[in-house]
């Protein structure tokens, strides 16, 4: 029952992915800090795509806060080792 | 249709008295601050509409990007009123003295809000959040119509409970009956019971740090920054082994497992008693005799760890961190209530349940992260 508690402390695999008429990245995967705030990877992308507005989601479903832990998003909603998060330059799952 | 908590927390209310930030000030006399109830389960920019009367004559030209602080904190607007009063005020301050803006937006500490329709759409996402979490997908939520959808958000903006729990059952995110619950725990002689999947509840957790020379929580220092309170979002997973039923403190020790380490797991300490046991057991062939046992070493072990704490068992010489308070919309409900009640009856609309939690650290030690 003890929740892994330093799991903030390791990499999480995050996997970008293009939905929409979005630009495709040419490295779709990336390594970033558990303990770093999702907020990390939204500004990775606005400056990797040179866009101020962009639509972030996770499994192609929803929006987390910027403030959410990469831990915590990996371990609620991740799968198969990695952290599949999905942008588009439009809303694209209202 | 819902409990008699669940209505209490729907008309939750923070009595706010809301001052105009003096840099927007340009008429005199100032204009008088504005006092207005914020509900508990609402969002501060949902307020705005009702606050902008009181000074929109004496803001300066621009256009408004309206935000709120309390003491020099800019308040994240997603963050749940009440839940900011709890971990915020740790002596509840009534009226709660807050500080509007309606220019120069702090956009390096604070998501951007244009409208309600922000607000909306945070609030949409940790439903899906929440769904995805109870359910492993968040289908329902995704195909809900768009009728429903408006209904689901006009209820919650007005504070219609009933209509907001009617279209929120269609989305079938009730995970814990009390009925189920209390099945479960009586039927702790049936072993198929315990083998089914645990529910998963969806929480979010805010973690404040006080140092521990601070004896009396209403002495500690006002937050200054983000920085110090740890947002954790960790769903707890509700155990129902052997019956026994699972407590908001078990739910506590499962979220924040760093405060626990220096005992021994409860899962080595069952092994040691059931071991012992297992030489009584033939002798005396008491089946029941283990899940007994086992309660009582559990029950006292917590409680001489999660006591309701007075300053002096709290900052113990031994220096390590404790938990000193635990809040829910407003309450510091006892450790040993079951959690598929409080889940049941002080959970937000968005099907999250938000948790104030704060932790006495021992000087010259970080915070938790």
């Amino acid at each position: 029952m003890a929740a892994e508690s330093p799991s903030s402390a390791r990499k999480v695999v995050v996997h970008l992915r293009a939905t929409g008429d979005a630009p495709i990245l040419k490295q779709a995967k990336f390594k970033i800090a558990g303990s770093d705030k999702f907020a990390k990877v939204i500004d990775f992308l606005r400056r990797q795509l040179h866009r101020d507005t962009l639509f972030v989601y996770v499994n192609s479903a929803f929006s987390p806060n910027p403030d959410e832990l990469v831990s915590d998003l990996y371990s609620n909603f991740g799968f198969d080792g990695k952290l599949v998060v999905n942008y588009a330059c439009s809303m694209a799952w209202g | 249709m819902g409990t008699e908590g669940q209505k209490y927390v729907w008309e939750g209310a923070i009595p706010l008295q809301i001052h105009l930030d003096e840099s927007e000030i340009t008429t005199l006399p100032p204009p008088p601050p504005a006092l207005i109830l914020g509900p508990r389960l609402g969002y501060l920019p949902l307020l705005v509409s009702l606050i902008k009367p009181y000074f929109s004559s004496t803001l300066p030209p621009g256009t408004d990007t309206v935000w709120f602080d309390y003491k020099g904190l800019p308040l994240k607007w997603y963050i749940p009123t009440g839940v900011l009063f709890d971990i915020l005020c740790l002596e509840p301050e009534r009226p709660w003295n807050l500080t509007v803006h309606f220019r120069t937006y702090p956009a390096d500490l604070l998501s951007p809000c244009e409208s309600e329709d922000t607000v909306k759409w945070n609030f949409i996402n940790s439903l899906k959040e929440a769904a995805y979490i109870i359910n492993g997908n968040c289908k329902n939520v995704m195909n809900m119509s768009q009728p429903d959808q408006l209904e689901l958000w006009r209820s919650f903006m007005n504070g219609h409970m009933e209509g907001n729990l009617r279209i929120s059952s269609k989305l079938k995110l009730g995970t814990v009956g009390e009925e189920s619950a209390t099945k479960k725990a009586t039927a702790h002689h049936q072993q198929s019971s315990s083998e089914t999947k645990p529910d998963r509840i969806p929480v979010r957790l805010y973690v404040r740090s006080i140092d521990k020379d601070v004896h009396d929580l209403e002495d500690a220092p006002p937050v200054d920054s983000w920085d110090k309170i740890s947002y954790i979002n960790r769903p707890v997973e509700i155990h129902m082994d052997d019956g026994k039923i699972f407590t908001l403190r078990d739910a506590i020790k499962t979220l924040l497992p760093e405060f626990f380490e220096d005992e021994p797991s409860i899962d080595e300490e069952l092994s040691r008693i059931e071991l012992q046991d297992g030489d009584k057991a033939l002798e005396t062939d008491l089946c029941d005799q283990d899940s007994e046992i086992v309660s009582t070493v559990r029950s006292r072990e917590l409680t001489d760890t999660l006591d309701e704490c007075t300053p002096s068992s709290c900052c113990s010489s031994s220096g390590k961190t404790e938990v000193k308070l635990v809040r829910i919309q407003g309450i510091e409900p006892k450790l040993d209530i079951p959690f598929t009640w409080v889940v049941k009856n002080l959970s937000n609309p968005e099907h999250f349940l938000h948790i104030c939690v704060c932790v006495v650290v021992a000087q010259g030690q970080d915070k938790m992260r």
